[in-house]
């Protein structure tokens, strides 16, 4: 019983953390229909940029993340503005190859940056070990999780109760109809993006502190992130957050269990099964046009 | 006096080549990871390298000739790896090779070079099936798994006190094979299996595999792998409070694992076959040098990379040109002194002579505990 | 359709004289990588360009038809004649039961699933160690006994000729299949799919024919690549493989026959020429993808078929039918 805790534990924090790093993403996916591969390297860039400010600029770790925050809001919105706005209209192939591409020169030119080691990003609270019970998990990781739950909350009250909440919603259910309402669907689209772009980078630095950063991370992040998306249905907050979860505490129980060999395997055959039995995932708030 | 009489017709030789320098230099090739998950210790071994060869041309270079060194990257991968083989062959007509790092990579270029009679060099690849091929173009500057766990089995099983030890590496072919040994020779020294396992490259959280370790009850844990994966596992294994005894294989004992792990790396034990602490004159000048050049400490792979350029520079002097089969004749008769010992080949292309160690972090350097030296195998 | 049967028949002609001329074994090695690669992108434009869905899970394929070949030769001994087809046959079964799942979804949907169908392999790739000898991969695939005595510049002519063989092999199925009634339906479940259905053509039926025959022809190259390089890993898996199919093909432009073969000439020359710059190389690989996705969006056969058309409108004639089916084939 101990060890079946333990595992559901570990399950749950790094559940936590992939329900936050998928949450942009599902934003991007559920609003602008555009297939962010670049995801992974928002939050490979996170990471980077937090290792660059607090261990360069010296700044601590939450003055840090809001430098960082600020940072990739900015350059997830010039993306938008300068690249997908040109393939907006051109259906959805146009997008994946551009943020393909996209993340392939990202991962190669910070490679040539910062080079290969991992990084260190100082945690803003100490890695001590806390036992609840049986179960063991450290200080710094249930910080984390408290972080995780306040941006999610904040990105949940962002999109419910602002105005730019309002117009996203209203864009996502009907772009032509928003737009004949007055609002400017190029700029909600781009703070969208902006806003995706910066919970990735969020949850980069968060775990940045946690394990290290790298620049090698982003494509395992990113297929992650979109196992965790489709499992909760594009668009839903509810959908990103249960199926992080459910994500992490799969891959606890199976690497426990089974083999910790094999723990990639089980996201993946969670998409296929999704896709197969209930392609609209758990919580999907789109009616699927064919 | 010879010397002085020979003086004027050396200044000119010499002014002569410098003049033609672009022509004239003996190219070696280079295939090392320089992206992917172990592009860190790559990167390391082509440094150690680079300094062998720049200290080498200040002497004189070999032959008279400077040394260039063409690197290519290819990716710990086999495809990536032939193709850069073929191209440095084929496209720079280098003389002898260097590479790939990784037993599967290493497996798949020895082909090749056999095929176009291009001596090649490894000096990290461990697995120990390499030199039963048969491919005398091909030799091994480095130890094998198998000698390594032979080694220290018996010591650690005593000094550590081991009774029952649980295995952890990394999927790939390297950390299997690291994992198969240790366990069959500890086994043999009466050590128990508690637990075997395997990370992916690039796996961020082990909470799940060091539970399942922590509940296996083991009083010590192997681990086989490199500083990237080596230096988060070790981390959260304090992290998590478990007090057992760690130690392994791969690029302990480096400066680069040691800074990334940090306080977590005290007190563990590596079998390692270089550490910057051995001492002996010749490691420490060249612990001078590459600290100077890159500043950190050099760790096996660094050395690695230095011996396996210098055994070569050594075999093209003595061979006296760059015919391929003459290298390859200089190549098995070598006996060279490196920062960690002696090295010769055995006709199967298996280098003995040098030493390993036995060292345990302790204020972040690594102190040698104990120490062996492989002899000629039989 | 002339134009394009004309341009393949020269481009394999041109390529049947190339190692006459060329004696450079290095030159030679890269001739046979780009009729690999040209015969991989046909086939991932059959699903793509033709079908209209993208596919990222293509790796699967060719992953299956190295492995197949592979273990073939070297758990039973089988000899190259033999595994190759072989080759093609597991993996034009294999794709039957992938594209039977995933061919009914679309969109980002189809995306997703077809690249977790691959790694899906990738990862009982690197762990079946009994079959597939994990990540050690399998080494030492048999060379044809022709090629024992035979000296290096011998061997690379012959497998240049195999490749050659087997790109017309594979532009000739493609092209068969194209221009059938089969192929028509296809591109018009591309175009409109209501439209189609409208018309009694069933998508999933045709989308499975093009997906079928993309997997087999996949196989195929798979199965030369097992032998030419002699070992195979779980990297033929990775989504890097992948990324160069899906540039070949962007670069050529999808939905024509020729495309692919440009794309894979000039992805080919472009890696050589960039492997100077070494760690930059990807960096421009990543540009180049985004510059193309934004100013050819139709890759340069693309292109060059809207400068026709629009010289065409121009010079006000009627076009003639054959012309127009092939100005379409290029949208």
């Amino acid at each position: 019983m101990d060890l079946f805790l333990q595992f559901l534990v570990n399950g749950l924090v790094t559940g936590s953390f992939y329900a936050l790093s998928a949450l942009g993403l599902t934003l991007i996916f559920g609003l602008m229909r555009v297939v962010n591969f670049a995801h992974g390297e928002f939050y490979m860039l996170g990471g980077v940029l937090g290792w660059f400010v607090t261990t360069r600029l010296g700044l601590d770790f939450i003055s840090g993340m809001l430098v960082v925050a600020a940072a990739m809001a900015a350059f997830g919105w010039l993306v938008d503005r300068l690249l997908i706005e040109r393939v907006r209209d051109q259906g959805e192939e146009p997008g994946i190859l551009l943020t393909i591409g996209l993340s392939i020169f990202l991962a190669n030119s910070a490679l040539l940056a910062v080079g290969t080691a991992p990084l260190k990003i100082e945690g803003p609270v100490a890695n001590k070990l806390v036992l609840l019970g049986p179960v063991a998990t450290t200080q710094l990781r249930l910080f984390s999780v408290a972080v995780c739950a306040l941006l999610i909350l904040g990105a949940h009250l962002l999109v419910r109760h602002t105005r730019l909440g309002r117009a996203m919603r209203a864009t996502f259910q009907d772009p032509m109809a928003a737009r004949l309402a007055g609002i400017k669907t190029e700029r909600v689209y781009a703070a969208t993006f902006a806003l995706g772009c910066t919970l990735a980078a969020m949850s980069g630095m968060l775990l940045g502190s946690i394990y290290s950063a790298q620049v090698g991370v982003g494509g395992l992040i990113s297929l992650k992130a979109f196992v965790v998306v489709i499992l909760g249905g594009m668009g839903s907050f509810a959908g990103a957050i249960l199926g992080g979860l459910i994500l992490g505490v799969a891959e606890a129980m199976w690497g426990g269990y089974i083999s910790t060999g094999l723990v990639d395997i089980i996201g993946f055959i969670i998409v296929i099964l999704t896709l197969i039995f209930r392609p609209y995932g758990l919580f999907s708030t789109r009616s699927e046009r064919a | 006096m010879r010397h002085l009489r020979h003086a004027p017709v050396l200044a000119a030789v010499l002014f002569a080549s410098s003049a033609i320098h672009a022509q004239e230099t003996i190219k070696i090739g280079l295939v090392q990871p320089l992206t992917g998950s172990v592009a860190y210790n790559g990167n390391a071994d082509v440094n150690g390298s680079k300094l062998a060869v720049e200290e080498r041309n200040k002497a004189g270079g070999v032959l008279g000739r400077k040394i260039e060194l063409v690197i290519e990257d290819g990716q710990c991968k086999p495809a990536n790896s032939v193709n850069a083989a073929e191209k440095l062959i084929q496209k720079d007509k280098v003389v002898a090779l260097s590479g790939a790092f990784c037993s599967s990579a290493t497996a798949a270029i020895m082909p090749v070079a056999e095929r176009y009679k291009m001596p090649l060099i490894t000096g990290v690849s461990s697995k120990a099936d390499l030199t039963e091929k048969g491919n005398k173009y091909f030799f091994r500057a480095a130890e094998t798994d198998a000698l390594l766990s032979r080694a220290f089995a018996k010591i650690l099983a005593n000094d550590l006190k081991l009774k029952n030890v649980a295995y952890v590496g990394v999927n790939d072919d390297w950390g299997r094979g690291g994992v198969e040994e240790f366990s069959r020779d500890l086994s043999a020294a009466g050590v128990k299996t508690a637990a075997k396992e395997y990370f992916d490259h690039g796996t961020t959280d082990f909470y799940t595999l060091l539970t399942k370790l922590r509940a296996s009850n083991a009083d010590a844990i192997f681990v086989a792998a490199e500083t990237q994966d080596g230096s988060i596992l070790v981390k959260q294994i304090k992290e998590l409070g478990l007090k057992t005894k760690v130690f392994g294989v791969g690029s302990w004992a480096t400066a680069d694992f040691i800074q990334l792990a940090g306080p977590a790396a005290e007190g563990i034990y590596a079998a390692v076959p270089y550490a910057s602490t051995m001492t002996n004159p010749r490691n420490q000048a060249f612990v001078k040098n590459y600290s100077a050049r890159y500043n950190e400490q050099p760790g096996k792979y660094g050395n690695a990379g230095y011996n396996a350029l210098n055994i070569l520079m050594d075999a093209i002097q003595r061979a006296g040109s760059t015919d391929a089969e003459k290298i390859r004749t200089a190549l098995a008769s070598t006996d060279y002194d490196a920062p960690n010992g002696k090295y010769r080949f055995t006709d199967k292309g298996q280098a003995y002579g040098f030493s390993l160690a036995l060292v345990q972090i302790q204020d972040k350097t690594p102190k040698v505990v104990s120490s062996a030296s492989i002899d000629e195998p039989k | 359709m002339k134009l394009e049967r004309n341009l393949l028949f020269a481009f394999l002609l041109l390529a049947a004289a190339l190692p006459l001329v060329v004696g450079d074994q290095y030159l030679l090695h890269l001739g046979i990588m780009v009729l690999f690669y040209a015969v991989l992108a046909t086939s991932l434009n059959l699903v793509v360009g033709y079908v209209g869905e993208f596919s990222l899970g293509h790796t699967a394929f060719l992953g299956i038809g190295a492995y197949t070949a592979a273990i073939c030769s070297l758990k039973f001994g089988m000899p190259m004649w033999a595994t190759l087809p072989l080759a093609a046959l597991v993996s034009a079964l294999f794709g039957l039961a992938i594209g039977a799942i995933t061919l009914r979804l679309q969109g980002p949907y189809f995306v997703i699933v077809t690249l977790a169908f691959a790694e899906v392999l990738r990862l009982i790739a690197n762990n079946w160690i009994d079959l597939t000898n994990g990540p050690m991969g399998l080494a030492g695939v048999l060379q044809p006994r022709l090629l024992a005595d035979g000296s290096n510049l011998f061997g690379k002519q012959f497998y240049f000729y195999v490749a050659l063989g087997l790109a017309a092999c594979a532009l000739y199925l493609a092209y068969r299949f194209v221009y059938s009634n089969a192929g028509r339906a296809a591109v018009t479940v591309r175009e409109n799919r209501y439209v189609a259905q409208s018309v009694g053509i069933r998508p999933f039926s045709y989308a499975m024919r093009a997906f079928v025959l993309g997997a087999m022809l996949a196989g195929l190259a798979g199965g030369f690549y097992a032998h030419y390089i002699s070992f195979v890993g779980p990297e033929v898996f990775t989504f890097s493989f992948m990324i160069t199919m899906i540039i070949v093909v962007l670069v050529g432009g999808k939905g024509t026959l020729v495309g692919p073969l440009i794309g894979a000439l000039l992805v080919t020359l472009l890696e050589e020429y960039l492997r100077e710059a070494k760690e930059l190389r990807l960096s421009i690989f990543g540009l180049i993808v985004v510059a193309i996705v934004l100013f050819l969006p139709r890759g340069l056969m693309g292109f060059l078929t809207a400068r026709r058309e629009r010289r065409g409108e121009i010079s006000a004639a009627p076009a003639a039918p054959a012309d127009v089916a092939v100005a379409r084939e290029g949208a």
